[in-house]
């Protein structure tokens, strides 16, 4: 299940409005998310925002693909939830606080995740190195970043056939208790990191045949040029944002006030 | 009861590509059979299905008595021995011995049993000089025995091996090919998917010809090796031996054959007259 959660970083094409917007302003939509689910902690605005990524994930037409992020990010959640709940209940005790906030950190990854999904899904690679590009990182860093983001799926595949290989030779990866079923995965993990380091030396290798870095004025096929249309929706997603902070400022938390006034949060 | 029964299966992948469709055929204890076709044709997905990695969305499975959805993958496992394509890509071991003695602790078997088989498997792929040696550093052949010993150690009746001649040199199939007829002749059941029609025509065993997940042809390698009409639709090149007999047609040779030896007497024989 957890594997689902690389589907979403692999580009799907499509001729949807999301897709064609400037790849800046999609990177920038995410990152606001990102920093506004760090913000808050109360579910509703949380919702919202999911709510928000929902819409845009429809009009892309990606959302079998951002379904299977959210469902690949769930054991992430689980454990961000468990840990944050252990160690709330040493300070506060079992409460419903300590159960809503938990369960408010994990809601709030997996929004956190499915922005980057929305990002990755309707971007293509090369469009996210004009954009790290444009953003002064060294281009050898960004093609090592879109590497990794362009293998991620293929060794997601790579290592469900590395778990299906053991599992054939009896593994049962499924079955032991929790310490038993990391040490199982070794069998996994071993495999797959020396297919990894295999698969970086090629690369290299292919890079070097390809002459990568010879010239130090590397020119692109395409150019980024925002239009109209990403200029306003822009300017949408930062009145929104703005809009965010200052309820933050004025301490709007509407989940937080419905359950004060209910006397659940003590 | 037979070795294997597929009973109208049919398998779509969660991408929506239908892998097989509405595939049937029996396969007895103690045959040798070669699955066929182009890629993507469904080899690989019927292998699958042998020992539970994948369960029919439609048909049955049936390994050996055992329906395969009602059974776990290692207890399928015990039965069919299954050689991925890329299976040197999947060792972890530090040494060969190891890598061997993996399988056979999962099966539970005990520590005497376990040294008996390594030590049997190792000697009969002629893998026993380099126990002690890890398995990254083995040659491709040796990778690919290698796999093949983990299976053997721990005595499957139906043995599956999955485009065993990739990336191997001819000494190496050669070598392949004597172990597969070795194994068959031991009284395995033994299910190959390859590609390639040299080695195939050479092992002389009974084909199921792919297409597009469905079967197209299934009889002994001499009769759908020589079937130009099927071998084209499931892309497929005759063997060497078949097209050269083809192009002589001129001299009324009809005879087709997989046999070098049978088909040059008859060119011999011709010209003779």
């Amino acid at each position: 299940m957890a594997l689902s959660l690389f589907e979403g970083l692999r580009f799907k094409p499509g001729k949807s409005f999301v897709h064609k917007l400037d790849p800046r302003a999609k990177l920038l939509t995410s990152l606001l998310i990102l920093i506004t689910a760090f913000m808050y902690t109360d579910v509703v605005i949380i919702s919202i925002l999911l709510f928000l990524e929902y819409v845009l994930i429809r009009v892309a037409g990606v959302s079998g693909m951002w379904l299977k992020t959210l469902r690949g990010a769930l054991p992430l959640a689980t454990i961000i939830f468990v840990i944050t709940f252990f160690t709330r209940m040493t300070d506060k005790g079992i409460t419903f606080i300590t159960f809503y906030e938990s369960f408010a950190f994990a809601y709030r990854l997996v929004v956190f995740l499915s922005s980057f999904s929305l990002f990755f899904l309707t971007t293509t690679p090369e469009e996210i190195t004009l954009t790290l590009t444009k953003l002064r990182i060294p281009y050898q860093y960004t093609f090592a970043f879109v590497s990794a983001i362009r293998f991620t799926p293929v060794l997601a595949e790579e290592m469900q056939s590395i778990m299906d290989a053991q599992r054939a030779r009896g593994l049962e990866l499924d079955k032991g208790g929790f310490l038993q079923r990391i040490r199982k995965m070794i069998p996994v993990l071993v495999p797959l990191l020396v297919n990894v380091l295999r698969r970086s030396y090629e690369l290299a290798e292919a890079m070097e045949v390809k002459c990568f870095g010879v010239s130090k004025n590397r020119t692109y096929l395409k150019e980024l040029r925002p239009t109209g249309k990403d200029y306003a929706f822009t300017a949408v997603v930062i009145a929104l944002f703005t809009i965010v902070v200052v309820a933050r400022i004025f301490y709007i938390q509407p989940a937080l006030h419905i359950f004060g006034s209910l006397g659940l949060l003590g | 009861m037979p070795a294997v029964e597929f009973e109208h299966v049919s398998y779509q992948y969660k991408s929506g590509v239908k892998a097989l469709d509405d595939v049937s055929f029996t396969i007895e204890r103690g045959e040798l059979v070669v699955l066929m076709g182009e890629n993507g044709s469904g080899k690989t997905t019927i292998l699958k299905h042998l020992n539970g990695l994948l369960k029919p969305t439609e048909g049955r499975v049936v390994i050996d008595g055992t329906d395969t959805r009602t059974a776990t993958v290692a207890q399928l496992a015990a039965k069919v021995g299954l050689v991925f394509q890329n299976a040197e890509e999947m060792f972890f071991e530090s040494t060969v011995r190891e890598e061997v003695a993996f399988a056979l602790k999962n099966f539970g078997y005990s520590e005497d049993v376990v040294k008996r088989r390594v030590e049997w498997a190792l000697r009969f792929m002629e893998l026993d000089a380099y126990a002690e040696n890890s398995p990254f550093i083995l040659s491709g052949g040796e990778k690919k025995r290698l796999a093949l010993a983990i299976v053997l150690a721990w005595g499957p009746e139906i043995i599956a091996l999955d485009e065993p001649t990739i990336g191997q040199d001819s000494l190496q199939k050669e070598k392949m090919a004597e172990m597969v007829r070795l194994l068959n002749t031991q009284g395995k059941t033994v299910i190959m998917a390859s590609h390639d029609v040299e080695f195939v025509a050479d092992l002389s065993p009974r084909i199921i010809l792919l297409s597009r997940g469905k079967v197209m042809g299934d009889g002994d390698a001499e009769e759908v090796l020589t079937d130009m009409e099927k071998l084209a639709k499931c892309s497929i090149l005759p063997p060497q031996v078949v097209a050269t007999l083809n192009r002589l047609q001129d001299l009324s040779i009809t005879r087709r054959t997989l046999s070098v030896e049978a088909a040059a007497r008859e060119v011999v024989e011709k010209i003779w007259r």
